[in-house]
């Protein structure tokens, strides 16, 4: 089957068959409402009952007088708010071992946005979608208010001195305390737990992650003696090979490695540009897959084949398990490639076998790498995780030697694999108490909760790797009668180096820390006030790196045994973390549940991949010709659950995957999403496996009724071979019914990729076509508006689709800045999904094991744009500095723009999303998360993180990308009051802020020394405009992809 | 009359020749004015203000030496204390309001005063100039519409005889054709299908005229001006005091909202005035109610917050009662003055108890009287910082305001019009060097200016979105 080297989203794409014609057909879907759920069906006697509200409604609204506003000042004014103007703080987003610096931007006084912190040495700016997010989970209805005790998932309140006298006694009773916990980088709460530990020396602390690393730590401690996780320099190696390690997305570090690894993989030039090669061996496509130069397919079962079969590759060492011929010679090839880049090379695994870590460590060994791209000089400290120490807490629990058990961020009840064992042990544990801020599967069993204050009401410090330190500090007094988990332990412990009278105890605990421990470590300052004042000021500290260098224990010895064995059965599945929900922590955040996962492009649950069968001549198929959205009933180790389908590209045949995080069943928003998956972990040596093998899939002939994906959602120019016309067509055209106009219609320019040697080629094709398009573009009615957006600013924007990861950061973070509402999973099967920006995902390539393209897609803003000209009302209509302006308040919601937008940026507001109607009886029809009386965004809770500089659309209007107006406002603002130009760093958008690796650059078109024209002038002719034939003349250019795939590999 | 009037002149003119130095001049007299009497005397010289209206001070004084007049002016209560019949007749209706006294005034500097107090008082009020005067617009919009009616009625009688000679010719025609002419009566007329028909229009016409009109200005609110909490007098702030209106309203400048000073900004000047010329202890005294300030010993209540209401209440009654006494010479509180106590603590509690938590404690809850739509976009530090307006360019004569009132629409053609008019201050900010087409156009002289609406002032994101 022919492709014609073109790009598809999927297999109805590919096939063009009628449902993807007709979805790409229709703006919107036409699925009613009373189809989706019963329960919202309108019947005669309701539509009276509207009607007689409507109008006595209509009529009490115009009667009305004005209500009165009341304008309250401060008392005394704090001296650094400004009422209007934002405050930025620096400070940290951490769960577990994730790690971000971030700023955190309020408003009077009230948390509205994350934002990444550059001083970080770590993270550098960047953020990702959990750390953007974190700040709704600040405003979460379901937060646990007060301290107290639990009965029947609910807290009973009791004062915090009657919780401590009662848990102080327990703690005093002499038996077992074991408190389990995630991954903890805080020195100063480790402090805290040391002064605990001290005063009840009988207690000791089970730590383990929801997402295990424990073999690599293993490993670790095996080869070099560290049980650490080393410092990846990505941006230093030339060559980097993949075990199912998803660096990008999910393991360890990933906005560290996102940057780095971005880093070498820009376009800077189309001649003599040099790349790293990128190697992913794994059998699902996983975010850091789908970025790869060349992907190996092997099952689950061979990873550790594969890796010993590099292994031997580069020693020249025989012997180990059986690997699939093709993965066989590709690894082979593989190692010849590492080899000439000794020691410019790395090679990462994300498996949880000790054994194979090993492997890995000797072959970093053999290529030089140690102490080069595998660097323990400042190790991190993101994962200390191990799961053994959980099932050995189990064992003690069931033999009934443990009296208190004291839950800290950590939820075994959901996220063990062993859940039910951990359920029926804890039950044992007399005393079960819980820091956890909501009651979730783990809480619920507890008898008293000690909540924790949110991220955003803490202090604290987090070392994510040696020698980095990092602040956490408030930014708002705690919403509820919350309390520290580390200030309980403190208490509990009776602490001397507690100031109880303070009004933050713990802010004085953690200052003298401080002071007592780092500030005698460093030399740039002389008084711990200094040290303390800018350290919090900057949000990061560093010590001054000390060399670490480590060499590979020779007396480890390397057995191929000890590796996982290809299982031999017909199918096999693999358990992968999301960039968005994790190991199931996330997933009571709302908009990360609405954030599409990066390849499958599905929202709220988690669904299982299955792969694509060709049969070489001209079809494509779903294993067992299952079709997306069927429900099968799948048997894992004699365990059953009811999954739902989404066919996907890259999926290696014999295997499916399914993501982990799904199916919670306490505790927020995400109960009743996706299936909980942990039970079919299953434990080898200890460890919880990501994989499984001797799956069975039985259809069930139901299908999910709101199977929500947003892949053929907005869809643009795509092109495939049609069926009748055995010639390639254009998608949108073939829906409307009628050919190509002119040829250049047919020929759409959405994306443009090559490998890295075939780049001087692309860059010649792409000279011609930029003369064909400007000739095209030359035979127009339209005036020139040259001169007029000659003067003054004219705004436009660079994306480099190689530094994109598809990460989704810059997504979740146009909605927290721009209050893009939240739709629920119903309306986002429905096409209603109201983000701005979407990022397309396109497959290239080869059908069986495709190449991946995503393209941030936003607002064009183009000059001669489509959607002004059939306005009727002129709502939306161009600014001077060439912004494409949406005036809400006269959109009247013809949805016509929405129509003629060549790239599908429009979203319209079917219903009342965000409860801005003044009208409740609009309300009832929007997301309501499981169990709450109101939609999502009725609650004066949540509504606190809305951005006041940003109107909340109503009902009835359409609204898009507005290239953050309110910062280029507020930016422009700036300049002016300091009577100077306007500069670079003065604007920034919201997604070019977000994102970890710089592919989104904003600025000043008019300006020639601006960074976004340096980059688009350096790409030259291999930036290009999507759709630049069609003369809209939009504002945002991309770049071409490039791979340095190794073709020897393609074949 | 006119003897007593050269009297004076020739005196006057005595005065300026003995003292060569300093003859009386309007100026002068204007200028002492303003520093030391209008923050009591009205200076219409016409009303009362917290002093009596100036206008005829000579010719009240006239029964008795210029002399006594200047030592009146100079130090008032000595005047009194001596009984000189003037002065007591003046206490009397006036106190305990005291003169501040001016001893340092010459009578040079007191015969200018004078003069320019007799030239304001006399003069005949001119013609609005400067088109504040709301009389002045209200004939021009009234104007318009007896003009249309004019027109309506000549346009309604000629529609009329067109009608009867459409009639007559009718039946003109039937009378050629033999047959009886219709006599049509008022009835039939008016009843006719044409009529109808007109009528229906014209009311459908007006109706919807008068339906937009009326929409368009639905949730405006020109000339709101609600009672406020505190009976706060921009006029003596503003006006009489001249402190710069960003000394309270210090955000204008450098945030999107102006914002309501916080009380702390208030005890700037009060923790010292504690009482106002007009109002005494009653509205000053809720300031001090808000933040917890004891006027008494001056100083601030530690753990104000926890304070109940009756410790609050006997504090601040003390407080007002003592005062009360002070102003009166008095040592216990008389029944006027209970009445004083029990009516300003009754205000101060209206004024500050809160609505949720039932405290006086915390701020003052004022009324917002200038409510842009939430859609809108305003910030004042654009305005204020880089267009350098006067806030008096929107929110009218403040400084005459002795209670607030919106004084612009806040319609968007009424900001439309603004960024139509004003010019940008282009050539002082770099930033507008960016616009190099327009400085061209302004060197070549193609272009005498540019205002806000040429640098896209009129575009909706500029206040949308």
């Amino acid at each position: 089957m022919h492709n014609d080297n073109g790009i598809w989203v999927s297999t109805e794409d590919l096939m063009q068959e009628a449902s993807f014609l007709q979805s790409a057909e229709k703006e919107f879907s036409v699925e009613n409402i009373d189809q989706t759920d019963g329960k919202w069906s309108t019947n005669r006697r309701d539509f009276l009952k509207l009607l007689g509200f409507g109008l006595g409604a209509a009529t009490v609204a115009a009667s009305c007088e004005i209500p009165v506003k009341k304008a309250i000042p401060y008392v005394t004014k704090p001296a650094d708010i400004v009422p209007g103007v934002a405050n930025y703080f620096a400070s940290t987003f951490v769960n577990g071992g994730d790690y971000c610096a971030v700023l955190v931007k309020t408003r009077e006084g009230r948390p509205i946005k994350i934002e990444g912190n550059t001083l970080s040495s770590v993270t550098h700016g960047g953020t990702s979608a959990r750390a953007q997010a974190a700040v709704l989970s600040l405003y979460d209805t379901r937060r646990i208010k007060f301290a107290g005790t639990i009965a029947d998932s609910e807290v009973q309140q009791k004062s915090w001195a009657d919780l401590d006298k009662e848990v102080k006694a327990k703690l005093s009773a002499g038996g077992n305390i074991r408190i389990i916990a995630q991954t903890n980088m805080s020195p100063t709460a480790k402090l805290a737990l040391a002064e605990f530990t001290a005063k009840y020396p009988n207690t000791s602390i089970a730590t383990y992650d929801p997402v295990s690393s424990a073999a690599l730590l293993a490993a670790n401690q095996a080869s070099f003696g560290k049980f650490a996780v080393p410092s990846y320099h990505f941006d230093k190696a030339d060559v980097i090979v993949s075990f199912n390690a998803d660096f990008l997305g999910s393991w360890i570090s990933p906005v560290e490695y996102a940057r780095a690894y971005a880093k070498n993989r820009k376009i800077r030039d189309s001649k003599g540009m040099k790349m790293s090669r990128h190697y992913q061996v794994e059998s699902h496509m996983s975010l850091t897959g789908s970025n790869a130069d060349n992907r190996i397919l092997v099952k689950p079962s061979e990873q550790g084949a594969a890796i010993v079969a590099l292994y031997n590759a580069i020693s020249g060492s025989t012997g180990g398990p059986q690997l699939n011929d093709k993965a066989a010679a590709s690894i082979k090839k593989v190692a010849e490639d590492l080899k000439k880049a000794s020691g410019k090379s790395l090679v990462v695994s994300g498996s949880n076998n000790v054994m194979e870590q090993i492997y890995v460590n000797k072959i970093n060994d053999l290529l030089g790498n140690i102490n080069v791209t595998v660097d323990f000089s400042s190790a991190s400290n993101q994962r200390q995780g191990d799961e053994r120490q959980i099932f050995r807490l189990i064992e003690e629990m069931n033999a009934g030697q443990v009296a208190v058990a004291i839950i800290w961020g950590a939820n075994p009840a959901y996220d063990l694999p062993n859940a039910d064992n951990f359920k029926a042990a804890f039950a044992k544990v007399g005393t079960r108490i819980s820091f956890n801020t909501n009651v979730d599967e783990t809480t619920a069993l507890c008898n008293y909760s000690a909540p924790t204050h949110h991220l955003l009401e803490s202090w604290g410090d987090v070392e994510p790797k040696a020698g980095v330190f990092s602040l956490v500090q408030p930014t708002i007094a705690p919403l509820f009668q919350t309390r520290q988990a580390e200030l309980s332990l403190l208490e509990w412990a009776d602490s001397q180096n507690l100031n109880r009278q303070d009004d933050q105890p713990y802010y004085q605990y953690l200052v003298s820390s401080w002071a007592s421990d780092l500030f005698q470590k460093q030399s740039k300052y002389s008084t711990p006030g200094a040290f303390w004042d800018m350290s919090l000021h900057d949000g990061v500290f560093e010590l001054p790196a000390s060399e670490t260098s480590v060499s590979f224990n020779p007396a480890v010895s390397l057995n191929p045994a000890g590796v996982s064995k290809p299982s031999g059965t017909e199918l096999e599945i693999s358990f992968y973390e999301t960039v968005n929900i994790g190991g199931g922590q996330y997933a009571h955040n709302p908009w990360l549940q609405e954030m599409p996962d990066p390849v499958n492009r599905t929202v709220w649950g988690n669904y299982l991949s299955i792969p694509l069968e060709w049969d070489g001549i001209n079809n494509i198929n779903g294993w067992k010709n299952f079709k997306d959205g069927d429900n099968v009933e799948v048997e894992i180790n004699g365990k059953k659950l009811t999954c739902t389908i989404v066919r996907t590209f890259g999926q290696m045949p014999g295997t499916v995957s399914i993501a982990l995080g799904g199916g919670r069943e306490a505790g927020g928003c995400g109960v009743g999403y996706g299936v909980n998956v942990n039970p079919w972990l299953p434990l080898e040596g200890g460890l919880v496996q990501y994989f499984a093998a001797d799956v069975k899939i039985k259809a069930t002939g139901t299908v999910d009724k709101h199977f929500a994906s947003v892949q053929h959602h907005h869809t643009m120019g795509v092109k495939a071979m049609g069926k009748e016309e055995n010639a390639v067509i254009n998608v949108d055209e073939k829906s409307l019914g009628y050919k190509g106009f002119q040829g250049s219609l047919t020929d759409r320019s959405i994306i443009f990729q090559t490998t890295l040697n075939e780049l001087p080629k692309l860059a010649e094709e792409m000279v011609e076509f930029h003369k064909e398009t400007k000739h095209l573009n030359e035979q127009s009615l339209y005036p020139d508006y040259s001169n007029y957006y000659g003067t003054g600013v004219k705004w436009g924007m660079y994306v480099d689709l190689n530094a994109c990861i598809g990460c989704g950061a810059c997504q979740v973070a146009c909605v927290s800045e721009n209050n893009v509402p939240v739709v629920g999973k119903k309306e986002v099967a429905r096409h209603h999904e109201m983000t701005w920006l979407r990022i397309d995902r396109y497959f290239y390539g080869d059908f069986e094991n495709p190449n991946v393209v995503y393209q941030p897609m936003m607002c064009q803003h183009c000059d001669n744009a489509p959607c002004e000209n059939v306005c009727p009302v002129n709502a939306t209509n161009h600014s001077m500095e060439g912004l494409n302006q949406m005036a809400y308040n006269r959109c009247i919601g013809t949805r016509y723009c929405a129509n003629n937008c060549p790239y599908k940026v429009r979203r319209f507001n079917w219903l009342d999303y965000t409860t801005a109607d003044t009208w409740p009886s609009n309300e009832e029809r929007v997301f309501w998360a499981e169990g709450d009386d109101k939609p999502f965004y009725a609650d004066d809770l949540v509504r606190m993180v809305l951005n006041p500089d940003v109107t909340v659309r109503t009902r009835g209007v359409i609204e898009k990308c507005s290239f953050c107006i309110q910062r280029i406002q507020e930016g422009k603002l700036t300049s002016k009051r300091e009577e100077r130009a306007i500069m670079d760093n003065d604007i920034r958008s919201a997604c070019q802020t977000a994102c970890p690796t710089g592919a989104i650059v904003f600025g000043n078109l008019n300006n020639p020394e601006s960074e976004v024209n340096q980059l688009r002038n350096g790409a030259g002719a291999l930036a290009y405009q999507v759709l630049e034939e069609i003369n809209v003349r939009p504002a945002v250019k991309y770049s071409a992809k490039v791979r340095n795939s190794n073709e020897e590999l393609l074949s | 009359m006119l003897l007593k009037r050269i009297c004076w002149v020739f005196i006057l003119a005595l005065l300026a020749t003995a003292n060569s130095y300093a003859a009386p001049t309007k100026e002068a007299g204007k200028e002492l004015f303003i520093a030391n009497c209008a923050s009591c005397h009205n200076k219409n010289m016409k009303e009362k203000l917290t002093g009596p209206a100036l206008g005829g001070v000579e010719e009240r004084w006239s029964a008795f030496p210029r002399k006594d007049l200047y030592a009146w002016i100079r130090n008032s209560q000595v005047m009194i204390a001596s009984g000189h019949p003037r002065a007591t007749e003046l206490w009397n209706t006036w106190k305990p309001t005291q003169m501040n006294s001016f001893t340092g005034l010459t009578d040079e500097q007191i015969e200018s005063v004078l003069l320019y107090i007799n030239v304001v008082y006399t003069e005949k009020p001119v013609g609005p100039k400067d088109g504040t005067d709301p009389g002045a617009e209200k004939k021009e919009e009234s104007s318009i519409p007896w003009l249309f009616v004019g027109m309506a009625i000549v346009l309604g009688l000629l529609a009329f005889a067109l009608m009867r000679i459409i009639d007559n010719l009718g039946n003109v025609a039937r009378v050629q054709e033999g047959e009886v002419p219709l006599q049509k009566s008022w009835v039939t007329s008016l009843t006719s299908k044409g009529f109808i028909a007109f009528a229906v229009f014209a009311i459908t016409l007006l109706f919807g005229y008068k339906t937009v009109d009326n929409a368009t200005r639905m949730g405006r609110e020109q000339n709101y001006q609600p009672t406020q909490p505190i009976a706060f007098s921009h006029k003596i702030h503003a006006g009489a005091n001249k402190i710069d209106c960003q000394y309270c309203h210090d955000s204008a400048r450098r945030s999107k909202q102006s914002s309501i000073p916080p009380t702390s900004t208030c005890m700037n000047c009060h923790a010292a005035i504690k009482k106002g010329t007009i109002s005494g202890t009653s509205e000053i005294t809720k300031i001090f109610a808000s933040i917890g300030f004891d006027p008494i010993s001056g100083k601030y209540i530690p753990d104000y917050e926890n304070w109940s209401e009756k410790q609050i209440e006997d504090l601040y009654k003390k407080w007002i009662g003592q005062e009360y006494m002070a102003a009166n010479t008095l040592t216990a509180l008389d029944e006027s003055g209970h009445q004083t106590v029990d009516n300003q603590w009754d205000g101060l509690v209206k004024a500050l108890k809160d609505d949720t938590n039932g405290k006086i404690q915390g701020p003052v809850e004022w009324t917002r009287i200038h409510n842009l739509a939430d859609h809108a976009y305003f910030n004042h530090a654009q305005h204020v910082a880089v267009g350098k307006i006067e806030c008096q360019k929107c929110h009218g004569p403040i400084q005459e305001m002795e209670e607030v009132y919106q004084y612009s629409t806040l319609g968007m053609g009424w900001c439309i019009t603004c960024h139509r008019e004003t010019e940008v201050k282009f050539k002082d900010n770099a930033y507008y060097n960016q616009y190099e087409r327009y400085h061209k156009e302004l060197n070549d002289g193609t272009r005498t200016k540019v205002t806000v609406a040429d640098i896209g002032g009129l575009e909706c994101q500029k206040c949308h979105y």
